[in-house]
């Protein structure tokens, strides 16, 4: 804490803003710029991939890299470069998709088992139960019963990211609800509804966007991981795990096939990583490990 | 006329492995319109949760509250949210009772939103009204509670409790979390606002110069139950529970020859898992005999009711407790006034 010398009237010193503090540490506006990058390249792929992903080439399969070829072609002689583009749009929709659907499950579950404490063993207890299952495992199962495709990872993703976010989210919000304002805001005679989405939710939003962030990359991660064994995108749509797979046959004759891919997944996944703990350092220092 | 407030035998248990933490065991008092009644004692002994009780933020395990009248404890929800809109609560920490990510003036209309006072723009005027009261200006009403002081907050917590106009204000401790200065001015906030609205307030504290000031009558609590209740100055004058006498006598006193022939307590506040049988206070009183041990002392008095068996065989406390209340104390009371006459000139 260190007092302000300024004279005049008493007011606590303003925090610098979290975007601030962000842009202080070199790293992270490093990652906070790639992903913007990522996000625009995925989105505009239409305009920016200089030929259709889909195009197959049959005089220059597995072409290394050229002036023609940026990022070479793979078996099919369809441009890599084009194929990376919208594998980034594929699987920054899968992994945005998932987890905004098991964080919105898992911030509610969790809100619901902080606010209302006859509900909280229950709830927990079912969330530790879906966290003893690995991801893949979901995976695996939703793949068999539903047949392989980006559905099935994509609920598999979310069924994995629900009981997490459920953690982080009572968490925060246990210690909100000890706080005197939401007293106050019961001795006025609030709805549990009201006070949940005016007064709680809102104080809980630090670990939810730091959760959220880091989340992100694991959830590519993942999403790629079943791809590349074969249960989430099916070809031939231009997914990174799945590109990463395909190549793996010509691993020596033509290493580009696979590595391009990967490279983009591990680029896409550190940066949310970085960002993310970034963040949580910007949001609230108090967690800094 | 019935009391604006009355609790009889109100009790809170929590379950806990072997048997109950009684929080709160067995409290009655009455409070009348414009009174001040203070709640006193030392930390754990149930004031908080029996100021929890009279608003139900807590659910009781035993007993009645009457509000003008009507047992709140059966209250349906409907019935509830309109006694909630005569009775507000004013919160210890500062830092604590205002939601940080609500601009302040959003903070003092919510209520009356919540409760379908007016249109919003007479909301809107109403709060920039009780921004005055409390001291501070229209223009405060955009910023954040993180832009404001300690004392600041605190009397933004004051305009908001008042926003849906209540009768009873409960006050948790208003002012042990601010500095002496500010002290004054919350103390004598809270009188002119009772003065000028006929308030009633329920007064929890340990200071016991801040409950001189306050209070117009003083219960003593010891161990979720009270043991004295009287008008302040008699209190002062007269303590006639050893426990009450005790609290008065721990008072520091500069001058060793005048601290008086009360023994300070010795020994811990007893577990309220497993209270002592009968006078709960038995294990630290320096008269307590074998009837203290097995019989619960029953409050007699009327006005000045104590629960000691030994109430009117206590010896006399000769120097007045006036002596006891340290120069310190003295000195911040004095301040108290001068700050009170001052607004009052001014004002």
């Amino acid at each position: 804490m260190s007092a302000t010398a300024s004279a005049g009237p008493v007011t606590a010193p303003r925090r610098p803003s979290a975007f601030r503090m962000l842009m202080k540490d070199t790293g992270a506006a490093i990652a906070l710029v790639f992903v913007v990058l990522i996000v625009l390249a995925a989105v505009f792929a239409p305009w920016l991939a200089p030929k259709d992903p889909y195009e197959t080439d049959l005089m220059s399969i597995m072409s290394p890299p050229s002036a023609d070829y940026w990022f070479g072609t793979d078996g099919q002689g369809r441009d890599i470069f084009a194929r990376t583009l919208y594998g980034l749009q594929v699987t920054l929709f899968m992994g945005l998709t998932s987890l905004i659907i098991g964080g919105v499950l898992g911030a509610l579950v969790g809100f619901l088992a902080a606010y209302y404490k006859r509900l909280d063993g229950l709830l927990m207890r079912f969330m530790d139960i879906l966290l003893s299952f690995p991801a893949i495992l979901f995976g695996l199962a939703l793949a068999a019963i539903f047949g392989p495709g980006l559905t099935s990872v994509i609920i598999a993703l979310s069924i994995a990211t629900i009981p997490l976010m459920a953690r982080i989210v009572r968490g925060a919000a246990v210690v909100v609800m000890g706080l005197d304002y939401i007293e106050a805001a019961r001795a006025v005679g609030m709805t549990d509804k009201r006070i949940m989405l005016r007064h709680l939710a809102p104080n809980c939003l630090s670990p939810i966007f730091v959760f959220a962030t880091l989340r992100l990359g694991q959830v590519i991660l993942l999403g790629s991981a079943l791809s590349f064994l074969g249960l989430g995108a099916q070809p031939p749509v231009a997914e990174l795990g799945a590109m990463a797979s395909q190549g793996r046959n010509f691993l020596f004759i033509a290493p580009h096939i696979s590595v391009v891919p990967s490279i983009a997944i591990f680029a896409v996944v550190l940066a949310f990583n970085v960002l993310g703990d970034a963040l949580r350092d910007a949001l609230d220092p108090r967690l800094r490990i | 006329m019935t009391h604006l407030l009355e609790v009889v035998d109100i009790a809170k248990h929590y379950p806990s492995g072997k048997g109950a933490v009684k929080a709160v065991d067995g409290v009655s008092f009455t409070l009348e319109r414009g009174e001040t009644l203070a709640l006193v004692g030392e930390s754990g002994c149930g004031k908080s949760t029996t100021a929890r009780l009279v608003l139900r933020l807590i659910e009781r395990s035993r007993g009645t509250v009457r509000f003008n009248g009507e047992d709140i404890t059966a209250l349906s929800p409907g019935a509830l949210r309109r006694f909630r809109r005569n009775a507000q609560i004013i919160f210890q920490d500062p830092y604590a009772s205002l939601n940080p990510r609500l601009r302040v003036g959003e903070a003092i209309m919510e209520p009356m939103e919540v409760h379908g006072i007016g249109t919003p723009a007479e909301r809107r005027k109403r709060m920039e009204e009780l921004l005055g009261l409390v001291g501070l200006a229209p223009y405060h009403a955009a910023r954040y509670p993180h832009e404001f002081s300690g004392g600041q907050r605190q009397r933004i917590g004051i305009a908001r409790a008042l926003a849906v106009q209540p009768e009873l204000v409960v006050c948790d401790e208003p002012v042990s979390a601010l500095d002496v200065s500010i002290q004054a001015q919350v103390v004598n906030l809270l009188k002119d606002l009772q003065a000028r609205f006929g308030l009633s307030f329920l007064f929890i504290a340990h200071d016991l110069a801040v409950v001189k000031h306050m209070a117009d009558r003083i219960a003593v609590m010891y161990l979720g139950r009270i043991v004295e209740v009287a008008q302040t100055n008699e209190l002062f004058a007269n303590p006639r529970h050893p426990y009450t006498r005790a609290l008065l006598a721990a008072i520091p006193h500069p001058d060793p020859a005048r601290r008086g022939h009360v023994k300070p307590l010795g020994g811990d506040l007893p577990s309220p898992l497993n209270p002592p049988p009968g006078c709960h206070f038995h294990t630290r009183c320096p008269f307590a005999t074998e009837i203290c041990r097995s019989q619960d002392p029953v409050a007699t008095g009327g006005a000045h009711s104590v629960a000691c068996h030994h109430a009117d065989t206590l010896p006399p406390m000769g120097a007045a407790y006036e002596g006891h209340i340290s120069e310190a104390a003295r000195r911040r009371l004095a301040r108290y006034a001068e700050a009170s006459a001052a607004r009052s000139l001014a004002g």
